[in-house]
C-alpha cells in the first residue's frame, strides 16, 4: 500500500508541480524585472520590490486561477475529492464497512442472476449468423398442438417449397438410447439423428474427419459423427476412429468425424450425431406424413425477411392441406427464431429472478442511503464551517458524491467477486438444461452491466446526501447546538421514506416467493395415482435377431418371471411408458357405434403387462385386468384411464366396448374391447393434468423396447446389478440401460420450480433482514438525537412503556406504510407470475396476510432494540447533554 | 471579481495580448510592459493576471511558448502567435470594434 503511495504522490508531483514550478519560475522572473525597472527609477532595491509585488497582484490568486484554467483540472479535482472521500470514510470505518457489505450483497446478486440471463437470452447462440436460423414447428388446433414436433414429409416439402430457405434440416425432437456392442460390455450411447445437411446448416465444422454431405439423409448410407466428449472417454480420444465401424442395436455405422467440444446442439449430453436414414422407398407412405417425431430447422438466405419467408411457408402448408388431407387437414406450420425456441420457458423464471435481484439491490442502495444522511447529519457543522469559510456548494456535493461512488466502486468490485462465486454455484445447482449452458461467467457484457449498476446506484444513494446539504443553511447549523426544530427533520423525512420503499420492495420480493412456495407446495401434494417410492427402472431394448412377434414375447415373458425372482423384488412389470419418462405416442380413436365424427384426438398409447399397476401400486376402478387370456391372437383387449372414461364415455359404461385407435377405421382396423378402467396416473409431470390414455396388453402386442419396473421394500438402486445379471443370463448383447429409482426421476421433475423456489427464498430473506435493518437503523437513529425529548418525558413522570411506545409506534407506523405501498403494488404485479403457479392464485391471500404479518412482526423486533435504549434513557444524562 | 465583469475584461486582455506578440515573440513581463507603454499609461494591466491569460491562449492554440535564455543569462518563458493565433487577431479585433460600436450606440441614446 505505501508503495503505490509513494508512486502515486510522486506521479501527481510531477504533474501538478512542474506546472506549479514553471509557473512559480515565470512570476519570479516578471518581479526581478519589475524590481529592476523600478530601481532604475530611482527606488530603493525593498522599495523596488515591495512596489513590484505590489503592482503584480495577489500571487496565490494568480496561481489559483492559472491552476484553474489548466487543462485537465476536473481530473485534479476528482483526484483530490476521492482522497478526502477516502480520509473521510478511514474515519469512520464502521459506517464504510457496513455500506459496502450491504451493496455487495446486492451488486454480487445482481451479477450472478444477471450473467445467466446474459448467457441465456441476450446473447447469441454460437453459429454463423445465428439470427437467419429459424425453428420449424407444426401447430395442429384441433388436436392442441403447439410448438409441435414435425413429420418427416412436412419438413422436405417446407425445403422443396420455400425459395427464402437457404435450406432445410431435421434432427430427431428425442435422445435416443442405442446399444453399443462389439467393443467390450455394451455400452449405451445416447443418439440424435440428423440429416445429411443438419451440420451445413447449423454452419458447423467437424473437429476431424468430415461431417455428413447431403445424400446421406436417405438409406443405405450409415454413418456418424461422434461428439467430443464421447470420443475422449469412450474412444481414448484416438483419431484412428475415423473410417471404423460401430455396431449400434445391431447396425454398423461408420464414424466419419468428431465435433469440437464447443458443439452441443441439439442436446449437451449427446454421444453421437447418426444418419437419419429415411428409407427412399417409404417417402411417399402414411407414416412418413402421419408421425411427428422430428424437429425442423431453416437457415434464411441472406436479406431475406422472416415475414417474407413465413408468406411461402403459410403458402407451401396450404397446398400441403390440400393435397394429403388424411394427415395434414388441420397441420398449421410456425417458423420462430430458433433462439426464441430454445430460450422457452426459462425466460419467465429468469426475469423473476432478474427483478428479485433488482429490488435487493434497491433495497441495499436504500440502507446505504440512510447511512450516509445519517453521516451528513452529524457532519452539519463542518459542513457549515466549510460553506461559511467559502467552499462552493457545488463542491461540497461533489465531495458528497465523491464518497458516495467510492463506496459504490468498492462495493462494487466486492460484489463482482461475489458474484463470479455466485455464477459458479449457479451452474453446479442449475436443474438440468435449464440455463442451457454448462459455462457461463463475467464477460463484457456483464461487466458493463456491474459498471452501470454501481454507478447508478452510487448516484441513488449519493443524491439523497447531496440533495439534503444542497439546502442546508449554513447559519442555521452554526447556532448553537445546532438543534434547532429545523435539524435533521428533513433528513429524518427522507430517511423514513427510504425505509418505507424500502419495506414495500421487501414485501414485494417476500410476496412472490411465498406464492411459489405455496406452488411448488401445491406440486409436491398432488397424488400422482402411483408410488415412485421404492421403484427402480431401467431401460432396455432388443436388437435385430429377435425378428418375430414369438422370439419378442418369450424373451419379454422371461424377462419379467426372472426380475420378479431376484430376492427383494416385490413385484416387477413392463411398460413402455412410465412417469416422467418423455411424452408417449398418440393417435385418435373412435368408440364403435360412435357417429364417425365424434372421434376423440391425442389418446396416448402405452403398452404394460398386467402387474404393472400392482407394481406402481396404482388402482384398478372397475372391469378386469389382463391375463393369461390375453395373448398374441386372442381378442383384442385394452384398458383406459378414468380420464378418458369420464371424458369420451361421459354417462356411459365403457367396459365391455369397443374402440378403434384411428379417427376413421376401416375394415383392416383392429377394434379392442375395453375390459376395465384404471385410475389416472400424472404420467407427464405433477403439475400437469393427467392424459387420456389406452393400454394395450403386452402379452398381445409384446413390445420391441420397454421400461423394467422392479418394486421393492428396500433401496431400489440395490437391484441394478442384479436386475443387470438377469439381462445379461438371457441375452448378453443386450444391455440395460439407465437404471435408477424411480423416486430420483420424481425430484428431478421438480428440479426446476423447487431452483426457482430456492433462490428467490434466499434473496427474499436477504432483503427482508436488510429492510429490518433499515428499520432498525432509521428508529435508532430517530431515538438517538431525541434523546433529550425522552428525558423530558421522563423526567416529566412518562412510563418507561410509554416511552417504548412510542418508538414502537413510530416502527410500526413505517412498516404499516411500507406494506401498504407493497401490496397495492402486489396486488397488480404479481398476476405476470400466474404463468408460473400451480393451483395458487396470484392474489392468494393466505400468502399475502402471511407476508405482511410476517413484515409486521420483524418490524416490531426491529423496533423494540431502540424502544428499550429510549425508555432506559436517564433523564438527568439526557437532560445535560447537548 | 464578480464573474461577468471578468469574462470582458478577460476578453478585451486576450485581445492585447495577441495584438502585442504580433509583432515579436516576448515573455509576460515584456508583454505587459509594452501594453502599459503602447496605451501610454492608460491601461495598467493588473499584472497577475497576464498569466492565466497566456495560459488559456496557449490552450486554445493561439500562442506557443518555450523557455528561452535571455542577454542576461536569465531563464524566461517565451510566447509567441501561432498561424490561427494570427487569423485570430484579426477576427477578434473586428469583434472588439463591434462591441464597442454597440456601447458607444447605447451611451449616446441615454
Amino acid at each position: 500500500m505505501s508503495f503505490f503511495h509513494a508512486l502515486r504522490a510522486r506521479l501527481r508531483a510531477t504533474r501538478q508541480s512542474a506546472a506549479d514550478r514553471s509557473l512559480a519560475d515565470e512570476i519570479r522572473f516578471h518581479i526581478e524585472l519589475e524590481t529592476e525597472k523600478n530601481i532604475k527609477l530611482g527606488m530603493s532595491p525593498d522599495e523596488a520590490r515591495r512596489r513590484a509585488l505590489a503592482h503584480f497582484g495577489g500571487v496565490q490568486r494568480v496561481r489559483e486561477e492559472h491552476r484553474d484554467v489548466r487543462p485537465l483540472r476536473w481530473l485534479e479535482d476528482a483526484a483530490s475529492d476521492s482522497r478526502f472521500a477516502l480520509r473521510a470514510l478511514r474515519r469512520t470505518p464502521g459506517l464504510g464497512l457496513a455500506a459496502v457489505v450491504t451493496l455487495a450483497l446486492g451488486i454480487g446478486a445482481n451479477v450472478a442472476i444477471f450473467s445467466a440471463v446474459n448467457a441465456v437470452v441476450l446473447q447469441p447462440l454460437p453459429f454463423p449468423d445465428p439470427d437467419r436460423l429459424m425453428m420449424i414447428t407444426e401447430e395442429n388446433p384441433e388436436k392442441h398442438w403447439h410448438l409441435q414436433d414435425a413429420a418427416p414429409a412436412n419438413v422436405l416439402d417446407w425445403r422443396a417449397g420455400v425459395p427464402a430457405f437457404q435450406d432445410v434440416t431435421a434432427y430427431s425432437a428425442f435422445l435416443a438410447t442405442s446399444t453399443l456392442t462389439g467393443r467390450g460390455d455394451p455400452q449405451p450411447m445416447q443418439v440424435v439423428y440428423a440429416m445429411g445437411n443438419f451440420f451445413s446448416v447449423m454452419g458447423a465444422h467437424a473437429e476431424l474427419g468430415r461431417t455428413f454431405t447431403d445424400d446421406e439423409t436417405w438409406r443405405p448410407a450409415a454413418v456418424a459423427v461422434l461428439s467430443d466428449r464421447s470420443w475422449r472417454t469412450r474412444f481414448g480420444g484416438d483419431s484412428s476412429i475415423i473410417g471404423k465401424s460401430l455396431t449400434l442395436d445391431g447396425r454398423d455405422y461408420q464414424v466419419v468425424g468428431v465435433m469440437p467440444p464447443t458443439f452441443a446442439f441439439p442436446y449437451d449430453n449427446a454421444d453421437m450425431w447418426r444418419s437419419i436414414a429415411w428409407d427412399p422407398q417409404s417417402r411417399g407412405a402414411d407414416p412418413f406424413r402421419r408421425a411427428h417425431w422430428v424437429r425442423a430447422v431453416a437457415r434464411l438466405k441472406p436479406g431475406v425477411s422472416v415475414e417474407s419467408a413465413d408468406a411461402q411457408l403459410q403458402s407451401v402448408v396450404a397446398r400441403l392441406k390440400r393435397d394429403y388431407p388424411a394427415t395434414n387437414k388441420y397441420m398449421g406450420a410456425l417458423i420462430l427464431p430458433l433462439q426464441t425456441f430454445l430460450v422457452g420457458d426459462t425466460r419467465l423464471p429468469l426475469l423473476l429472478l432478474l427483478t428479485s435481484v433488482a429490488f435487493l439491490l434497491l433495497i441495499a442502495c436504500a440502507n446505504v442511503g440512510n447511512l450516509l444522511l445519517v453521516q451528513a447529519a452529524g457532519r452539519e457543522r463542518e459542513a457549515a464551517l466549510r460553506l461559511a469559510l467559502g467552499a462552493g456548494r457545488g463542491r461540497l456535493v461533489r465531495q458528497a458524491l465523491a464518497e458516495s461512488l467510492m463506496l459504490s466502486l468498492v462495493g462494487g468490485v466486492v460484489g463482482l467477486l461475489l458474484g463470479w462465486a455466485g455464477t459458479r454455484a449457479l451452474v453446479r445447482l442449475q436443474p438440468d438444461g435449464m440455463l442451457r449452458v454448462h459455462e457461463f461467467g463475467i464477460d463484457g457484457a456483464v461487466l458493463g452491466y456491474v459498471l452501470a449498476i454501481t454507478v447508478v446506484s452510487g448516484l441513488i444513494f449519493g443524491v439523497a446526501p447531496a440533495l439534503w446539504m444542497r439546502r442546508r443553511n449554513p447559519a442555521d447549523s452554526l447556532k448553537d447546538g445546532g438543534r434547532g426544530a429545523g435539524q435533521g427533520v428533513r433528513a429524518k423525512r427522507w430517511g423514513e421514506a427510504l425505509v418505507v420503499g424500502e419495506v414495500a420492495l421487501a414485501l414485494l420480493m417476500t410476496a412472490a416467493a411465498g406464492l411459489i412456495v405455496r406452488s411448488f407446495w401445491q406440486i409436491r401434494n398432488v397424488d400422482p395415482g402411483f408410488d415412485s417410492n421404492g421403484v427402480l427402472t431401467a431401460q432396455i431394448s432388443l436388437n435385430r435377431s429377435y425378428d418375430t412377434v414369438t422370439k419378442v414375447q418369450a424373451f419379454m415373458s422371461q424377462l419379467e418371471i426372472r426380475a420378479r425372482a431376484i430376492p427383494g423384488v416385490t413385484n416387477a412389470a413392463l411398460a413402455t411408458g412410465i412417469p416422467f419418462m418423455g411424452p408417449a405416442y398418440t393417435s385418435d380413436f373412435i368408440a364403435y357405434g360412435r357417429a364417425a365424427n365424434d372421434y376423440g384426438t391425442e389418446i396416448a398409447h402405452r403398452t404394460l403387462t398386467a402387474s404393472y399397476f400392482k407394481t406402481m401400486k396404482g388402482r384398478l376402478v372397475s372391469g378386469r385386468m389382463f391375463d393369461e387370456t390375453d395373448r398374441v391372437g386372442s381378442a383384442p383387449v385394452v384398458l383406459i384411464n378414468e380420464a378418458l372414461a369420464r371424458s369420451y364415455f361421459r354417462g356411459q359404461n365403457p367396459v365391455g366396448q369397443r374402440m378403434a385407435l384411428e379417427k376413421a377405421p376401416t375394415d383392416k382396423s383392429t377394434w379392442y374391447t375395453i375390459i376395465g378402467i384404471v385410475a389416472n396416473e400424472h404420467v407427464d409431470a405433477l403439475d400437469v393434468a393427467p392424459r387420456i390414455e389406452v393400454f394395450n396388453a403386452a402379452s398381445q402386442e409384446p413390445p420391441y423396447s420397454t421400461f423394467v419396473l422392479l418394486r421393492t421394500d428396500g433401496n431400489p438402486a440395490n437391484l441394478t446389478a442384479s436386475l443387470r445379471g438377469v439381462v445379461h443370463d438371457l441375452d448378453p448383447s443386450l444391455a440395460l440401460v439407465d437404471a435408477k429409482p424411480m423416486d430420483d426421476l420424481r425430484v428431478a421433475s421438480l428440479a426446476r420450480i423447487r431452483f426457482l423456489t430456492t433462490m428467490l427464498l434466499a434473496f427474499a430473506l436477504v432483503g427482508l433482514v436488510l429492510a429490518v435493518v433499515g428499520v432498525y437503523g432509521v428508529l435508532s437513529h430517530i431515538t438517538r438525537s431525541r434523546t433529550r425529548e425522552m428525558g423530558i418525558r421522563v423526567a416529566l413522570g412518562a412510563q418507561m412503556s410509554e416511552v417504548r411506545w412510542l418508538v414502537v409506534r413510530r416502527g410500526l407506523g413505517l412498516a404499516v406504510a411500507g406494506l401498504a405501498v407493497g401490496l397495492v403494488v402486489a396486488v397488480f404485479s404479481t398476476r405476470l407470475m400466474t404463468k408460473l403457479l400451480f393451483n395458487v392464485a396470484p392474489n392468494d391471500p393466505l400468502t399475502l396476510i402471511g407476508v405482511s404479518l410476517i413484515l409486521v412482526v420483524t418490524s416490531l423486533v426491529a423496533a423494540s432494540l431502540p424502544a428499550r435504549r429510549a425508555a432506559r434513557v436517564d433523564p438527568a444524562i439526557a437532560l445535560r447533554a447537548d | 471579481m464578480a464573474a461577468d465583469q471578468s469574462d470582458v475584461l478577460r476578453g478585451t486582455l486576450d485581445l492585447l495580448i495577441l495584438k502585442t506578440l504580433n509583432l515579436e515573440p516576448m515573455h509576460g513581463w515584456g508583454i505587459s510592459a509594452r501594453i502599459q507603454q503602447f496605451s501610454r499609461g492608460v491601461l495598467d494591466v493588473n499584472q497577475g493576471s497576464l498569466y492565466p491569460a497566456l495560459q488559456r491562449l496557449e490552450q486554445r492554440g493561439w500562442i506557443d511558448s518555450e523557455w528561452r535564455t535571455t542577454e542576461n543569462n536569465r531563464r524566461a518563458k517565451y510566447y509567441r502567435l501561432t498561424s490561427s493565433g494570427r487569423r485570430a487577431v484579426g477576427s477578434e479585433t473586428d469583434n472588439w470594434r463591434r462591441y464597442v460600436g454597440a456601447v458607444e450606440l447605447i451611451l449616446k441614446s441615454s
